[in-house]
C-alpha cells in the first residue's frame, strides 16, 4: 500500500520523524493563534478601560499570588442567568491590560468580573479577614497576613509599570515617579480592595455600570 | 559494530527515576487530599500562607503533572527507547543529568508555589526562572531520546517512540510559546499576551499539555509496555499509524473549547469544538488497538498482577477521551463550564489512566529491572482494587456535584429570576465535597501500598544488566 | 434449568447471587421471558419511588427550598427514567453478547440479560431512597450499592458466561468502560435538553 511506503520513510528515519511531528502538529496552533494574535479589536480598550494604577496593579498581583483565580472566574458569559447574577457580560475590550489573563476556569466562589462596588471597602476588609463573619456557610480561606504586610514590600512597583510600558501599557513618566509615594502607608489589604473596587468598572457608557 | 552489542542497558538511571516518581505522587496526592479537606474545613490552612488553598493547589497539580507525570515518562521512555533501539543510551550521563536536574526543578518551583511566585496560568505557573530551567531539561531530554533512536541498531523506529517523541517536541513547542513573557525582577514576570490573546495563547498550550503530555505520553507507555506484558505484537500497526498522526494533527486545534461563551471570537470557539469532536475518532481507535491485543493474551492475567491496571487503565481512558468531547460541545458545555465536573474529568483521566498506567508499569518494571519477583502479588492485587473504588467514587461525587452546580446556577423561574443564591448552592456542596475527600483517601492508600511493595521489590537489589540482544539481520541497520 | 427459575432469579440473587449465578450457566433462558417476568419488575422500581417521593417530598437538590413539580411532570420524568433504565439494560445485554465472541463467552442472549438484571438489581432495590428525594440520602445508599454491584459484575461474569475468570474480568472492565460512557452520555444528553429548553428552566 502506498500510504504504508511513505510511512515506512519517515518511521526509518529520526530527522524526517522529528520533522513530521513538528509539522504536523503546528498547523493547527498557526491556523488558530496568528489570526488571533493579529485581531486588532481583541487589543482595542473598550469604554474607559485603563491600565491599573499603582495600587490597583499591586493588589492585582496579590491577586495572582494568593492564587484567587484558582476558585473565582473573571469572565461573565452572554447567558441571562450570568448576566442576572454578575452583572452585564465580560466584552474582550475590558482586559486589553491584563497580563496575564485572569478568566480563570472554575468558580468554587463566584465570579468576580463585577464586583467593583457591589460591597464596601469595610466589608471586603472583614470577608478577606474572616470570610465566615459576613458570609455565614462560605469555604473561602482567610488571609489574615494580608493586613500585616506593607502594600510596598509586595514587588518593586517601579520596574513592574516600567516593564508593562514597554509592553504597550501607557503610564507616564509622573505616575512611574510617583508610584512607590502612591503605596507609601498602604497595607497589602488595602491594594487588594482597591483592584477589587476596580473590577469591571472599565465597560462605561451604554451598558449600565 | 560489536563493541556497541557488548554494552548494558543504563538502568540504574531509571529505577532513579521510578522512586522519585513515586515520591511525588505520594506527596502531590497527600496534597489533593489536603485541599480536599480544606473545601469542607477551610480552617485547615491554620492561617498560614503557605498552606492556603490558593497556593496549595497548583503544587498538587503541578506536584502530580510534573513530579510524578513526568519522572515516569522519563523512566519510560529511557527504560523502552533502549530496548526498542537495541543500544544503551545516548550520552548516559546526560540522561542523569536530566533525572536530578528535573527533581531540582520540580522541587524548587514547587516551593516557589507556596512562596506565591505564580504566573496564574495553569499547568504553566511557575515564573520565568523555572520555565528557562524547565526548557534546558527538556532540550537535555530530547537529546538522550533522538540520539538513542539516532544510534538504534533496528531499522524501524518503534510506535512507542513516536509518542515520546511527540512529547518531547510538541512540549517543548507549547512551552516556549506560552511562557514569553517580560521578566521585571527575579521572582515575576509580564506575559507577552494580553487579555483575550493571552487567554487563547494559554488555552492552547493547557490543553495541549494535557493532549501530548497526559495523553501522548502516556500512550507512548501504552505501546511498549502493553504489548510487552501481553507477550504479542499490538493488535493492528495499521490503525496506529492512523491514530497517531490523527492524533497529533487534531489535539492541537482542540483548546478554544476552554473557552466557550467567553470574550474570545465565536469561530474560534467553533473550530474549537469541532475539532474536540473529531478527536474522539483517534482517541478511541487507541483504545480499541489497546483492548483486542489484551483480548488475546488473556492468560498473561493470571500471572501478572500489573496488567490488571493498563486494562482498566483503557476503560478509564475510554470514558476520559469521550467525555472531553462531550464536554467541549457548546450546549453541555455552557452547563459544565465553571463546575465540578471539570474537576471530575480531569481526574477520570489523571486517576483512571494516568495513574493506573503507572503504577502497572512500575509493577512490571520495578521486578524486571533488578531480576526479582515482584514482594507481593497480594497487596498489589488490593491496591486495584482501591485504585478503582477510588477513581469511581471520585467521578461519581464530581459528576453529581457539577451537574447540580451547573443547574442551580443557571435555574430562574418563571418570571426570569435566579431561583437560587450562590451561597445556598455553594454550602450545599459539602456531602460531595466529602465524598471526594473519602474517594482521594482511598485512591491514596494503595498508592502507600505500591509505594511499600515497590520498595520492598528494589531493597538492597541493583539493576540488572540487561544487554541488547541480537539483532534479526532483515531489519538491522546498514551503516 | 427448573421452570420456576424467574421467581428463584427474583429472590435469591438478592441475597444470595453466586447460587443465583451458578443456576443461571445451567441453562440458556429465553430472553424474552427473562425480560418480562424478571428485569422489568426491577425497572418499574425507581421510577415509582421516584414519582412517589417526588409528589410527597420534592427534590432536594440541597439549596434551601425543594423543587416541587406538578404531578403531570414527575409523571412525564418518570416514564422517561423507565424507557432510560430499560434502554440501559437491553444496550447493555447485547453490546454484553456482542463482546462474548472475543472473550470466548457463552453467546446467549438471555443469559446476558439475566446477567445484566442480576448486577443491577441491588441499585433497583436501593432505589427506595428515591422515597426521600434527597441529594445527600441518594448519594449514601447508592454509592455503596453501586460498589457491590460492580463486584458482582467482576464476580458473576465469568461464572454465568462460562470464560475463564481472566477474560471474565477483561470483560467486566469493557463493560464498565461502557456503562461509564453511557452514563456520561447521560449527564451530556440531560444538559443539551434543558438548554435546549426542556426540563428545568434555565437563564441561558
Amino acid at each position: 500500500m502506498n500510504g504504508m511506503w511513505l510511512h515506512r520513510k519517515i518511521e526509518e528515519n529520526t530527522g524526517l520523524l522529528i520533522f513530521g511531528i513538528l509539522f504536523v502538529s503546528a498547523i493547527g496552533g498557526l491556523v488558530q493563534l496568528l489570526p488571533i494574535l493579529e485581531q486588532d479589536s481583541l487589543e482595542t480598550a473598550a469604554g474607559n478601560t485603563r491600565p491599573y494604577s499603582a495600587i490597583e496593579l499591586t493588589g492585582r498581583d496579590i491577586y495572582i499570588r494568593e492564587g484567587c483565580s484558582v476558585c473565582h472566574s473573571q469572565q461573565i458569559r452572554p447567558l441571562i442567568a450570568e448576566v442576572e447574577r454578575y452583572g452585564p457580560y465580560s466584552r474582550a475590550g475590558e482586559f486589553v491590560y491584563d497580563r496575564p489573563f485572569l478568566w480563570g476556569s472554575k468558580r468554587t466562589g463566584p465570579d468576580l468580573h463585577r464586583i467593583g462596588g457591589k460591597y464596601t471597602d469595610d466589608w471586603h476588609r472583614i470577608h478577606l479577614l474572616d470570610p465566615r463573619a459576613v458570609v455565614p456557610g462560605s469555604i473561602m480561606p482567610a488571609y489574615p497576613w494580608l493586613a500585616r504586610r506593607e502594600a510596598s514590600a509586595a514587588g518593586d512597583i517601579t520596574a513592574k509599570m516600567r516593564g508593562l510600558r514597554r509592553l504597550g501599557h501607557p503610564y507616564t513618566d509622573a505616575e512611574i515617579a510617583g508610584a512607590e509615594a502612591e503605596l507609601e502607608d498602604l497595607l497589602e489589604i488595602d491594594a487588594l480592595i482597591a483592584y477589587l473596587q476596580m473590577l469591571g468598572t472599565g465597560l462605561g457608557g451604554e451598558d449600565g455600570q | 559494530m560489536e563493541a556497541v552489542s557488548n554494552k548494558v542497558y543504563h538502568d540504574t538511571v531509571v529505577i532513579r527515576l521510578i522512586q522519585f516518581s513515586v515520591i511525588w505522587a505520594l506527596l502531590a496526592m497527600l496534597g489533593g487530599v489536603w485541599l480536599a479537606a480544606e473545601l469542607i474545613w477551610p480552617g485547615l490552612d491554620f492561617g498560614q500562607y503557605w498552606l492556603s488553598f490558593g497556593r496549595l493547589r497548583p503544587l498538587h497539580t503541578n506536584g502530580v503533572i510534573f513530579g510524578f507525570g513526568v519522572s515516569a515518562l522519563m523512566a519510560t521512555a529511557f527504560y523502552s527507547v533502549q530496548r526498542t533501539s537495541h543500544v544503551p543510551l545516548f550520552l548516559p550521563r546526560l540522561a542523569w543529568f536530566c533525572c536530578y536536574a528535573w527533581q531540582l526543578v520540580v522541587l524548587l518551583g514547587g516551593l516557589s508555589l507556596l512562596a506565591g511566585y505564580n504566573t496564574s496560568k495553569e499547568y504553566a505557573e511557575l515564573e520565568w526562572p523555572f520555565d528557562i530551567a524547565i526548557a534546558i531539561v527538556w532540550v537535555c531530554f530530547g537529546v538522550v531520546f533522538f540520539g538513542t533512536i539516532a544510534m538504534r541498531r533496528i531499522r524501524p523506529i518503534y510506535i512507542s517512540n513516536w509518542f515520546y517523541g511527540a512529547l518531547i517536541i510538541v512540549i517543548a513547542m507549547l512551552h516556549i510559546v506560552n511562557s514569553l513573557a517580560l521578566p521585571v525582577s527575579p521572582t515575576q514576570s509580564y506575559s507577552l499576551f494580553a487579555g483575550a490573546q493571552d487567554a487563547i495563547v494559554q488555552w492552547w498550550y493547557g490543553h495541549n499539555a494535557v493532549g501530548f503530555l497526559l495523553t501522548g505520553g502516556f500512550l507512548g507507555m501504552l505501546y511498549y509496555f502493553l504489548p510487552k506484558h501481553a507477550g504479542r505484537p499490538i493488535w493492528s500497526y495499521r490503525l496506529s499509524v492512523l491514530a497517531f498522526w490523527a492524533f497529533v494533527y487534531s489535539y492541537i486545534w482542540a483548546g478554544p473549547h476552554h473557552l466557550h461563551y467567553n470574550s474570545v471570537p465565536e469561530w474560534v470557539q467553533s473550530l474549537g469544538m469541532v475539532m474536540s469532536v473529531v478527536l474522539l475518532a483517534p482517541s478511541w481507535a487507541t483504545m480499541v488497538n489497546g483492548i483486542m491485543t489484551v483480548s488475546t493474551a488473556w492468560e498473561k492475567l493470571r500471572t501478572d498482577p500489573a496488567l490488571k491496571f493498563i486494562v482498566l487503565s483503557l476503560a478509564f481512558y475510554g470514558l476520559a477521551t469521550f467525555e472531553g468531547p462531550m464536554m467541549s460541545i457548546r450546549s453541555v458545555n455552557v452547563v459544565s463550564h465553571f463546575t465540578d465536573w471539570t474537576i471530575g474529568h480531569v481526574h477520570s483521566g489523571a486517576l483512571g489512566w494516568n495513574a493506573m498506567i503507572t503504577y502497572g508499569t512500575f509493577y512490571f518494571m520495578a521486578p524486571r529491572l533488578v531480576g526479582g519477583e515482584l514482594y507481593s502479588s497480594r497487596l498489589a492485587n488490593l491496591h486495584f482494587w482501591l485504585a478503582l473504588a477510588g477513581t469511581m467514587l471520585y467521578i461519581v461525587a464530581m459528576w453529581a456535584a457539577g451537574v447540580s452546580q451547573g443547574l442551580l446556577w443557571l435555574s430562574v423561574d418563571d418570571i426570569g429570576e435566579l431561583s437560587f443564591d450562590f451561597k445556598d448552592i455553594m454550602a450545599s456542596m459539602v456531602p460531595y465535597y466529602l465524598l471526594r475527600l473519602v474517594a482521594g483517601l482511598i485512591f491514596l492508600a494503595g498508592t502507600f501500598l505500591m509505594a511499600y511493595n515497590l520498595y520492598m521489590t528494589v531493597r538492597g537489589r541493583p539493576a540488572r544488566r540487561a544487554v541488547p540482544p541480537a539483532v534479526a539481520p532483515a531489519f538491522g541497520v546498514s551503516r | 434449568m427448573s421452570t420456576n427459575i424467574y421467581s428463584f432469579l427474583l429472590l435469591r440473587s438478592l441475597y444470595q447471587p453466586l447460587a443465583a449465578f451458578g443456576e443461571l450457566s445451567r441453562g440458556d433462558p429465553a430472553p424474552l421471558a427473562i425480560f418480562f417476568r424478571y428485569s422489568l419488575w426491577l425497572l418499574l422500581l425507581p421510577p415509582i419511588f421516584a414519582l412517589i417521593g417526588g409528589a410527597n417530598f420534592g427534590w432536594r437538590l440541597g439549596a434551601e427550598q425543594p423543587l416541587v413539580l406538578p404531578l403531570a411532570e414527575l409523571w412525564l420524568i418518570s416514564a422517561g427514567y423507565f424507557m432510560i433504565l430499560a434502554f440501559g439494560l437491553v444496550s447493555t445485554a447485547l453490546i454484553s453478547r456482542w463482546m462474548a465472541v472475543t472473550y470466548a463467552a457463552n453467546a446467549s442472549l438471555g443469559r446476558h440479560l439475566a446477567l445484566v438484571t442480576i448486577v443491577g438489581e441491588p441499585l433497583a432495590v436501593a432505589s427506595v431512597a428515591h422515597l426521600f428525594p434527597d441529594v445527600l440520602v441518594q448519594v449514601l445508599v447508592l454509592i455503596p450499592t453501586m460498589i457491590w454491584s460492580m463486584s458482582l459484575l467482576y464476580r458473576g461474569l465469568p461464572v454465568v458466561l462460562e470464560t475463564s475468570p481472566e477474560r471474565g474480568m477483561l470483560m467486566a472492565s469493557s463493560l464498565v468502560a461502557w456503562l461509564l460512557v453511557a452514563a456520561v452520555s447521560l449527564l451530556g444528553l440531560s444538559m443539551g435538553l434543558w438548554v435546549m429548553g426542556i426540563g428545568p428552566l434555565l437563564g441561558v
